[in-house]
């Protein structure tokens, strides 16, 4: 088996390309109800680049998910500087697609009109919106069938596939999940992920992913950014040259796979502590 | 083939041991109802009250067909003054719902709304407000507009407080995905905090509905040329007891259908609740 197969070389990031994501001393403190202030996040500096698939993963609560909404623009960072493509964040871009930890989808639309729903509000409102171009992501997610179901109708999968082709559907630069597939049984997640890294590989989207999941990040990502306890920043970061397209069978045999994912795991172990 | 045979034998058993239910709730209900009429009978029997005390269940049977099986243009009958009393109750609630949807978004929507109208809101809603009824008769006069003042304010607290507080529950997850679309105000409104609410406004009409018919019947005791709250004070001005029960049965029966009616078009509307697939 070669891994230079075409389509199959591992995206290497060029380090002098200008970044998609460039965060430079970020920093994140919030007060709690008791008027406590936490530093959620203590000092991040990353680069992704265009194409980057790159998952961030670290202890509970050590402002992952906080970073996430500072690059999706929902919240503000109180210092350092966080730019995508070049320009500061300022707020919620249309060059950013978000998968939440739940599908999160709105239970009084139909899966169509949830995935659509981007080309409706906001930013999306008044563009053209071609209907067979949300057909086409629905059939690449595999829930073409369920387009007028609810989605109630649908299980735990089906539902975080729609989120994705959601996030999918204006065509962002950047897609960001949170945890995506947190939620699902451990084989619907093995399944979304292979599906994942076909969207992916697909549409050529920059992925920033957290995860809980070592071998999760280890199976998807160009790079693992293992991220330290609170205040976060990040502690290491690990190039994943598994050959692709990696698939359930052979990914996890490969020599490298575990290796991979003792070094990480000894990282995470060290902070819980 | 023999195996469908058995699939399709599967199905009517099912559908015999759920008739099976309904045939059980449905003795231990009327036996509870005829338990309740003998024991009404063997009260009247036993203490020997006088009819215009309280009348046997007979007596009220015959007051309620007198007043039903009669021309529905007849004044005498039931039909006239319930179609007064259901029109200013109608009309009430419509204006209180739609008063209270409106000042509960507001109040959701904008902290400065809020901070204005909450106390008072809170203030006039553990007030009785039935007792603010004389008042609105004084300002309103005996017509119908005092009717449709009264149903409308007790119509529009509940709707108030529900909307407000079905709003300001919708999951920040939602609220947070229509941010990342970049969505405006109104957009984030009408497609998710709308809808969010709906089981909440729902519940509020329910209410509404039934304390519009309050309102009204309350207002008609005050006086009123016509409607169930006169009827029944006519009644009871010349001791006809039999005929007030039946009036309450005609309210009764009203009120079961208008919040049947509700729950069907909630339903309809708020397809996606567990409570609306159960």
């Amino acid at each position: 088996m070669s891994t230079e197969e075409v389509g199959a070389t591992a995206h290497v990031p060029t380090g002098t390309a200008r970044p998609l994501i460039e965060a430079q001393g970020v920093s994140r403190v919030y007060a709690t109800v008791s008027g406590e202030t936490v530093h959620a996040l203590g000092h991040v500096d990353l680069r992704i680049a265009d194409g980057e698939f790159v998952c961030l993963v670290g202890p509970s609560g050590c402002g992952k998910s906080t970073f996430l909404r500072l690059v999706a623009g929902l919240d503000p960072c109180d210092g350092g500087r966080l730019a995508l493509a070049g320009h500061p964040v300022i707020g919620p871009s249309s060059d950013v697609g978000v998968v939440f930890q739940t599908a999160n989808l709105l239970p009084w639309f139909t899966v169509l009109a949830n995935v659509s729903l981007p080309l409706r509000v906001g930013a999306g409102r008044g563009r053209p919106a071609p209907p067979h171009q949300v057909q086409e992501l629905l059939a690449i997610a595999g829930i073409a069938e369920f387009a007028n179901k609810y989605p109630y109708e649908l299980s735990g999968g089906m539902q975080q596939r729609a989120a994705i082709v959601r996030a999918l559907v204006r065509d962002p630069k950047v897609l960001l999940m949170d945890e995506p597939f947190g939620a699902l049984d451990a084989l619907t997640r093995e399944r979304l992920n292979v599906e994942l890294l076909r969207i992916w590989q697909a549409s050529r989207k920059t992925i920033l992913l957290i995860t809980h999941s070592i071998a999760e990040s280890v199976f998807l990502a160009d790079r693992v950014l293992v991220m330290s306890a609170r205040p976060g920043r990040i502690l290491r970061e690990i190039p994943i040259h598994l050959p692709r397209p990696r698939t359930l069978d052979e990914t996890p045999a490969h020599p490298d796979y575990v290796r991979l994912m003792t070094e990480i795991r000894g990282l995470l172990y060290r902070e819980a502590i | 083939m023999s195996a469908q045979a058995n699939a399709s034998a599967s199905i009517p058993n099912a559908r015999r041991t759920l008739s099976a239910a309904r045939v059980r709730r449905a003795a231990i209900n009327g036996g509870v109802f005829v338990l309740l009429l003998a024991c009404w009978i063997v009260a009247v029997r036993a203490f020997g009250l006088k009819s215009y005390i309280l009348p046997l269940p007979g007596d009220v049977l015959k007051a309620l067909w007198a007043g039903l099986a009669v021309s529905i243009t007849d004044k005498a009958g039931f039909y006239v003054p319930l179609w007064v009393t259901l029109g200013n109750s109608a009309l009430g609630f419509l204006l209180g719902s739609a008063l209270g949807l409106v000042l509960g978004s507001l109040m959701a929507e904008f902290r400065p709304v809020e901070t204005a109208i909450m106390p008072y809101a809170f203030a006039l809603q553990s007030l009785p407000k039935v007792a603010i009824a004389p008042l609105i008769v004084i300002w309103f006069g005996f017509g119908n507009m005092s009717k449709v003042v009264i149903a409308a304010t007790l119509t529009f607290f509940p709707m108030l407080v529900n909307s407000f507080t079905g709003l300001r529950a919708t999951e920040p997850e939602r609220i947070d995905l229509m941010r990342t679309l970049s969505a405006t105000r109104l957009e984030t409104y009408l497609r998710v905090k709308l809808p969010s609410a709906a089981p909440y406004i729902f519940a509020g009409l329910d209410m509404g509905a039934v304390y519009a018919l309050l309102g009204t019947i309350v207002a008609e005791f005050l006086g009123a040329q016509t409607g169930m709250g006169v009827t029944i004070t006519q009644l009871q001005a010349v001791s006809d007891v039999a005929g007030v029960f039946a009036c309450l049965i005609v309210l009764g029966a009203t009120g079961v259908l208008l919040h049947v009616g509700m729950r069907a078009v909630e339903r309809r509307v708020v397809h996606w609740t567990e409570r609306s697939r159960s």
